[in-house]
């Protein structure tokens, strides 16, 4: 082993700018895959803290199947049941807290929320310790009263006989602060607790509770009690603290797997760069290799030689990739958070590491290296001590590369079957199938591909030209390995723009259709759900009474279950919503299904949740709700722009209230008359939403431009991974050029000691770069088209009805790109090409 | 028992029409401590036996002893093996690792052995001393003439005591004033330390530092003479041999 470290630690520090670069691979691919991978995380860590309520220290949670309020008569059914010693009803809710509200003051837990906690005075302290700091705990004739914790009372600057103001159905709720709770910071959430019938009010669900906490007899079974329990209340129960944020989370999960698919590919394109170095390392110290045979290394010292020294290099390379991974992250977080912070009113902490993120990043980082090391480290176990005995030639491929290329057709014409007969699974399949194919055809394409670009640079420098094509063409698969990795690169580069662009055509056309109205009402958070906090009926009575409004309409929330998968619910208004807004049809049409809604029971839903679930219109679904299973059908398949990434159904209002205790109106949409304008009609809307102080009054083509412009900072963040994707093409083209360069240096030396002028000698270097780019552009534009059309095509399918656009502006950068990056690569080899010293190429071993 | 023995050892390259044979029915018999040069027009086998009786390549037939041991019957590994302990090589190209310094490139067979690093060095130093490279130890490759370079690797074969050198063509890269101090330094290996040298050259004037000379032709051996003059009468008897040859 000592032998190998020390050759292999020698050799790399004797090529430093080799090593650098082939590290630098190494540091790029562990860099995206730790740094994206530590900050899904920490957006799922915001979400869980500022949504997610904790169960409390009780024996058992009781709370509905769908995560819905139910009956407070439910506890009724408790009483008989043995083996239960208290129990208590609870509503709770998160609330976020509008800027007026001082909900920017609260930066602790991030969330500009408190959770509401209704209580039903008589028995809640029987079954909960509420440990006091200050004050009293609520009593029997409290009304609009409150106690708070300690900690929330620090960042309010509230103490007992002040006033909280939360925002309520009916505008806002004055809560008399009649207590200060000692609750460890822990507990984590701001938690008020309020009266029961006042929380009822405030968030608009008279009569309801969600939660039911128990303790149970000291000496029984919990487990026999929760299931008499269950069985007394029916299937639509379960035991547990209700769950929130989880469609969300399920979004941040595919988030998830896009980043390591993104890392592994950065990663795949390290592994050729690194392949490619120790092919060409072994080629280069052939002698070498051959005389430590002959004077008595073993293979397996010559192996270990080559392996130790791709385990440095994917250790230092690794190492050093955690930590600008990390950086990476920062740097994402604070991009990407705002736009966060913006949207959902969360805000993101630092990055979050997780062991997983951690061992992956580090397996696949050494991983790769080594592995891509492997394989040219058993070549140099083949070299035979004889070569040692054998002048050193600059090595000429003469190697029949077409078996592969054969295979490779295979690979492409199977791919593109796949992709007329397959559905989006076997589309995923077919880009990669794709991709090893154009890989296997390469090294045949090379020749042809340096030819006719060889041509055109030929026209301008002629000699130089002739000498680049052929010193590209004698190594066929040394340029074709640099080649794949510029074309992975751009490839993937294309195919994301292709999508972009793709997407931004879809959002503008979504964001007219879903926003068609004049003006929005919305809540604080953009995504509904969460701790937005509706309105009662007042609101959208008092909006529809102002002179000046044609229409106004409003959208409702609650949540159900399918076949174990978290539904969202949009309750709207059938008549009047699709005049006003409408959704994006992509099955059935938009007349039937709004009325077949107005008649009852039915549901449209969205492209995520068909997808997921397999649903067509016609299937009826079992939707779990508060008052059990209910049957609704299918009556088409459409989104509007707001929830088109989270799995939603769409039903009537008046089903919502009766089957999901919700009446809470949380968006509101308002047309104006043509005949009023702005100026007239918008002061008298923003003096009723005053009184509704969770509501911001949006007009809609400011709204709109704001959209955009979260959109297109949300796409820049995009396009900087997609360059950043890029990067490592960059890297493999300098390295193989100025391994070319080192090569070849007696080579040039002896051109120059012949005759040849430094210029030529640099363009010569630039010829042959700007060609190697060449071929990778070439197979990268073939293959981004390939791969942004199965992008689109996948998208469209899990939702987002998108039209594929032909990636104009992503060939004609990838061509910018390839054109520059050919020539970048080519600056420090060119130098030093230009700066050999004859004499000292001549002795070069 | 002699020190290298080969029997009836051919060596054939190719086949049908492009076969050539390389070495034919080869035998000879080398005893300990004897400065043997090979000789002949290229082509004619010389690098051939050299890497034969090196175990660096494999015989079509016959056999080589080395110390009565038949090595064309051993495997990769023990043949390594001996190579590593019995054999010094010198190569017509130097061959140094470029990116090791003198006294880490003489180390390396005792290093590839698992010999300590302190001891490898020292006894390193000690050869590169002995053949004139005192203060040069730190030098990479890249810092010496041909010659240093060549009596480094000089170093490196005798550094782990083996009992043969085998040299191709040592000096063939070399000017004529470094050409005889490497034969010199060779010479000096056979009378003060007792090894056997096999050494492939056309110089009639380096094969005169020899004490027998092996003339090869067409794979076969035509001549095998041994030298007794001073070196300059060899030089000029091996000069007219090689012509009437
Ligand atoms: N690997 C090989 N494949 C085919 N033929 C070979 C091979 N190696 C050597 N030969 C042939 O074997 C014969 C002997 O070669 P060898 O290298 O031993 O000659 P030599 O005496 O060392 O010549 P020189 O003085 O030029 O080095 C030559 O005709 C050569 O062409
Ligand atoms: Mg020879």
């Amino acid at each position: 082993m000592r032998i190998q470290l020390l050759l292999a630690w020698r050799y790399l520090w004797g090529r430093k700018q080799r090593m650098v670069l082939t590290t630098l691979a190494v540091v790029f691919g562990v860099t995206l895959l730790f740094g994206l991978n530590a900050m899904i995380p920490a957006m799922m860590e915001s979400f869980r803290y500022n949504m997610v309520t904790t169960a409390g220290k009780v024996d058992i949670s009781i709370s509905s199947e769908s995560n819905n309020p139910f009956d407070q008569s439910a506890l009724n059914d408790l009483s008989e049941i043995n083996g239960i010693s208290q129990y208590t009803g609870i509503l709770t809710k998160n609330v976020v807290l509008p800027e007026s509200l001082g909900g920017s003051v609260n930066k602790l837990t991030g969330a500009s929320a408190v959770t509401v906690t209704g209580v039903d005075i008589a028995t809640a302290q029987k079954v909960r310790n509420y440990s006091l700091n200050e004050g009293r705990f609520l009593e029997v004739n409290d009304t609009y009263a409150t106690v708070i914790p300690q900690l929330l009372a620090d960042k309010m600057e509230l103490k007992t006989g002040d006033t909280f103001v939360i925002p309520s159905s009916e505008g806002v709720a004055k809560l008399k602060v009649v207590g200060i709770l000692s609750l460890s910071a822990a507990a984590g959430l701001d938690e008020i607790f309020v009266p029961l019938p006042v929380a009822q009010t405030i968030l608009n669900l008279p009569e309801k509770i969600n939660t039911i906490d128990i303790l149970i007899k000291s000496g029984v079974n919990r487990d026999k009690v929760v299931s008499s329990i269950l069985s007394k209340l029916g299937p639509n129960f379960k035991s547990g603290a209700i769950q929130t944020g989880e469609e969300l989370s399920s979004a941040l999960l595919m988030g998830e797997s896009m980043m390591w698919l993104f890392g592994i590919m950065a990663l795949a394109m390290a592994g050729f760069i690194i392949f490619n170095t120790f092919r060409t390392v072994v080629a280069e110290r052939r002698r070498d290799l051959g005389m430590l045979r002959a004077i008595g290394a073993s293979k397996h010292t010559i192996m270990g030689l080559i392996m130790v020294e791709s385990l440095i290099q994917g250790i230092i390379g690794t190492g050093l990739g955690l930590v600008c991974g990390y950086l990476f992250c920062l740097g994402l977080l604070s991009g990407v958070g705002n736009i966060f912070a913006g949207l959902l009113r969360v805000t993101i902490g630092t990055p979050v590491i997780t062991s997983a993120n951690l061992i992956g990043s580090i397996l696949l980082g050494v991983g790769f290296t080594v592995v891509s090391g492997y394989f040219p480290a058993r070549s140099a176990m083949k070299v035979t001590p004889l070569e040692a005995m054998r002048p050193t030639l600059a090595i000429v491929e003469y190697r029949q590369n077409n078996r592969r290329a054969i295979w490779g057709l295979i690979l492409l014409t199977l791919s593109v079957l796949g992709l007329v007969f397959g559905d989006v699974k076997i589309a995923g399949v077919s880009g990669v199938i794709f991709l090893v194919g154009i890989i296997l055809i390469a090294p045949v394409l090379v020749k042809p591909v340096a030819v006719f670009f060889g041509k055109l640079i030929s026209s301008i420098y002629p000699r130089e030209g002739r000498l680049a094509q052929g010193n590209l063409t004698r190594q066929p698969s040394r340029a074709a390995i640099t080649a794949s990795s510029m074309m992975i690169g751009l490839a993937i580069c294309i195919a994301l723009m292709a999508m972009i662009t793709s997407i931004e055509h879809g959002f503008m056309s979504y964001l007219d259709k879903s926003l068609g109205t004049d003006y929005l009402l919305m809540p604080p958070s953009l995504v509904l759900g969460g701790g937005n906090l509706g309105a009662n009926q007042g609101l959208i009575e008092r909006i529809k009474s102002i002179d000046g409004v044609k229409e106004a309409t409003s959208l409702r929330l609650a949540t159900s279950q399918v076949d174990g998968s978290t539904l969202q619910l949009i309750g709207v208004d059938p008549l009047v919503y699709p005049k006003i807004a409408g959704l994006e049809f992509s099955e059935g049409n938009s007349d039937k299904a709004f009325k077949a809604m107005s008649k009852g029971s039915a549901i449209i839903v969205n492209g995520v949740f068909a997808i997921t679930n397999r649903v067509k219109p016609g299937d009826i679904l079992a939707l779990k709700s508060p008052h059990g299973v209910k049957n609704y059908t299918v009556v088409g398949i459409g989104f509007d722009y707001l929830n088109a990434k989270i799995a939603t159904g769409y039903i009537s209002q008046s089903d919502m209230a009766r089957d999901f205790n919700s009446e809470s109106d949380l968006l509101l949409l308002v047309n104006r008359k043509p005949e009023f304008t702005a100026e007239e009609v918008t002061p008298a809307l923003q003096s009723v939403i005053k009184d509704f102080p969770t509501f911001s009054l949006i007009d809609s083509n400011s709204f709109k431009t704001e959209q955009m412009g979260m959109f297109k900072m949300a796409m820049s963040v995009f396009y900087l991974m997609v360059i950043m994707l890029a990067v490592p093409g960059l890297i493999a083209m300098a390295n193989t050029m100025s391994i070319n360069v080192i090569e070849r240096t007696r080579e040039i030396g002896m051109l120059r000691a012949v005759g040849a002028t430094q210029t030529q000698v640099k363009r010569m270097v630039f010829a042959e770069s700007v060609l190697l780019s060449a071929l990778g552009t070439t197979m990268g534009i073939l293959v981004g088209l390939f791969l942004s059309y199965l992008l689109v095509k996948a998208i469209s399918v899990i939702g987002f009805k998108t039209d594929f656009y032909f990636p104009t502006m992503g060939i004609i950068a990838s061509m910018v790109v390839g054109l520059v990056f050919g020539i970048i690569a080519a600056m420090v080899p060119a130098r030093q090409a230009a700066n050999t010293v004859i004499v000292e190429a001549l002795q070069y071993e | 028992m002699a020190t290298i023995e080969v029997k009836n050892l051919s060596k054939v390259y190719g086949s049908g029409e492009t076969k050539v044979t390389a070495l034919d029915a080869v035998n000879l018999i080398i005893e300990q401590g004897q400065f043997v040069a090979v000789m002949g027009p290229s082509g004619c086998g010389k690098s051939t036996l050299l890497h034969l009786i090196g175990g660096l390549d494999r015989p079509t037939s016959g056999s080589v002893f080395i110390e009565g041991s038949d090595i064309s019957k051993m495997s990769d590994n023990s043949l390594t093996e001996l190579r590593r302990r019995k054999m010094g090589f010198i190569f017509q190209f130097f061959n140094l690792i470029p990116v090791l310094d003198a006294i880490e490139n003489t180390a390396l067979p005792l290093i590839l052995d698992g010999v300590k690093p302190e001891l490898a060095r020292s006894k390193a130093s000690e050869w590169l001393n002995r053949n004139r490279l005192d203060g040069r130890g730190k030098h990479r490759p890249d810092e010496l003439s041909g010659g240093q370079q060549q009596r480094v690797a000089i170093s490196r074969a005798m550094v782990s005591d083996p009992v043969i050198i085998l040299a191709d063509e040592p000096t063939g890269n070399l000017d004529s004033r470094s050409g005889d101090e490497i034969a010199a330094t060779l010479r000096k290996i056979v009378t003060d330390w007792k090894r056997t040298v096999l050494m492939v050259t056309h110089d009639p004037r380096i094969a005169a530092y020899a004490d027998r000379i092996i003339f090869l032709k067409d794979g076969k051996v035509v001549d095998d003479t041994l030298l007794n003059g001073s070196n300059g009468d060899n030089a000029k008897r091996l000069k007219e041999k090689v012509e009437s040859l």
